[in-house]
């Protein structure tokens, strides 16, 4: 009985020993693909030598964001001011791809290189500053309320403890609100459309977020509307890997042209109703 | 709620495509997990020294995790040593080694369940160890494991949901999309993923209790 769980223990072994030298083979390969990538050339550099940037954004973030089901492309504020930025710097705006981003995904990709740079509702934050580099300031948010009309909310002064706010997880919003109001308690959901229907369920009083998006809602649903105007500054940048300084400046040079040519507001009117 | 413009055909295509995506992930992972998971659960039986004991700490290890830890650990913490997999390779990672350490318990117990006289009958018999697993042991406990190794599968099936953290384009995140195209969706959309996903799984529970009638 003995030898034969020697002969077990002996075919385990071999099969182990495959496994993990498969194992180490791959990983070694990708990381040094990876290396050659980075160490050699600057961000920009990189980027002119794929001839194509990849561009981090949301597919589920109606009017900056959102996958169209029928064609399954994503649309948006954010897609069309990155195709544009592409057009500049690499002179044909098909040069670009789009890969789908969430709050929590977006940095780790971006710091993996699975994409060039995060053009995804972003506002920049000290706290991330630390973590990316951000171009200008490419959209003016601020944070606002949204409420079922006739509630007795009428500004961010009437949330006191009693008031149950929603926000969407990972973002600025969620923790603004606890430093404007920090009596109010504030529940977290994953994405505006479950924090939505949460507000609609009765779940909390007030919902919290930018101002345009809070737009979109009330002209999906009329029974609610925006009280109180912005309390906060949302600035939105686009973030790239620490150290890309070349790619940020020529994103902002990139931007302010299409600031001064009209193409910035041509956008941002197509998207943005008030 | 908007049930018309919800269940438009553009959009329960997309859901289907998502769901194309959550039986391939699944399936892949099933797979895997049902290989890895008897080869655990078999060493852990026999007693293979050191082996054994390896199987031991990675089963009572990793069934005492969350799935949706291991999800976050594969796709979020091993890019940082090297090992950088894409967002379906992360996802069936995750599922893989959660599923095979509940797999092998499945495995371990229906081994034990077989009486200790068929082992010692076999070898008096003349019988290798070996031969005396494979033919006597193994074939008594497959039976008693298919009900609960099925039940196993069609958990998995439904866990691949949680993969939305990590934005495997499978037909929870697909839902999401489109609940998000209008608020109005959400409702009408989450009843249509749960008929999509109880009709698949029932008809699995139903190929379950075929083979078990069969056996």
């Amino acid at each position: 009985m003995f030898k034969n769980r020697k002969f077990l223990m002996f075919m385990l072994l071999s099969v182990l020993s495959v496994l993990v030298l498969a194992a180490c083979g791959g990983g070694d390969k990708e990381s040094k693909d990876k290396d050659s990538g980075a160490k050699s050339k600057s961000s920009l550099e990189t980027i002119k030598a794929n001839d194509k940037i990849v561009w981090g954004v949301k597919n589920d973030t109606k009017l900056f964001g959102l996958k169209n089901p029928s064609t399954g492309e994503i649309e948006g504020f954010d897609v069309d001011i990155a195709k544009e930025l592409t057009k500049i710097i690499l002179g044909d705006e098909t040069k670009v791809e789009f890969k789908e981003v969430t709050s929590k995904t977006r940095i780790p990709m971006l710091n993996n290189g699975d994409i060039d740079s995060i053009i995804a509702t972003m506002t920049i934050s000290k706290e991330r500053r630390k973590e990316v580099d951000f171009t200008d300031v490419y959209f003016e948010a601020g944070q606002s309320l949204l409420v079922k009309k006739g509630s007795k909310i009428k500004s961010i002064d009437d949330l006191d403890s009693k008031t149950k706010v929603i926000a969407v997880k990972g973002s600025t919003s969620a923790i603004n609100i606890r430093e404007k109001a920090p009596d109010a308690q504030v529940l977290e959901f994953e994405n505006y459309a479950e924090a939505f229907t949460a507000l609609k369920a009765g779940q909390g009083d007030v919902l919290t977020t930018d101002d345009s998006i809070l737009y979109g809602m009330a002209s999906q649903d009329n029974n609610f509307e925006l009280v109180g105007g912005k309390f906060t500054e949302e600035p939105y940048g686009i973030a790239m890997k620490k150290g890309s300084d070349d790619f940020v400046k020529a994103v902002n040079d990139a931007l302010a042209e299409l600031k001064s040519n009209g193409k910035y507001n041509e956008i941002h009117d197509k998207w943005i109703k008030k | 709620m908007d049930f018309i413009g919800a269940y438009s055909p553009d959009h329960i295509v997309f859901l289907l495509k998502g769901f194309l995506v959550t039986l391939e992930v699944a399936g892949i992972s099933i797979l895997l997990s049902f290989l890895l998971g008897a080869i655990l659960g078999i060493v852990r039986y026999t007693k293979v020294p050191v082996f054994a004991q390896i199987s031991a700490i990675f089963v009572e290890t990793i069934r005492n995790l969350p799935l949706l830890l291991i999800i976050f650990f594969v796709y979020f913490a091993l890019p940082e040593v090297g090992i950088k997999l894409s967002i379906t390779w992360s996802a069936i990672l995750a599922l893989t080694i959660f599923e095979s350490a509940m797999l092998a318990e499945i495995i371990r117990s229906g081994l034990n369940s077989v009486h200790k006289g068929q082992m010692e009958a076999g070898r008096s018999s003349g019988l290798s160890y070996i031969q005396t697993l494979w033919y006597i042991i193994l074939p008594q406990g497959v039976r008693r494991m298919v009900p609960p190794i099925v039940s196993q599968f069609i958990s998995l099936l439904k866990d691949t949901s949680l993969a939305v953290v990590i934005a495997l384009p499978e037909m929870m995140h697909n839902a999401q999309v489109l609940n998000a195209q209008n608020i109005n969706y959400i409702i009408p959309i989450f009843i249509l993923v749960a008929v999509i996903y109880f009709i698949v799984n029932f008809a699995l529970s139903l190929v379950a209790r075929r083979l078990e009638l069969n056996m």
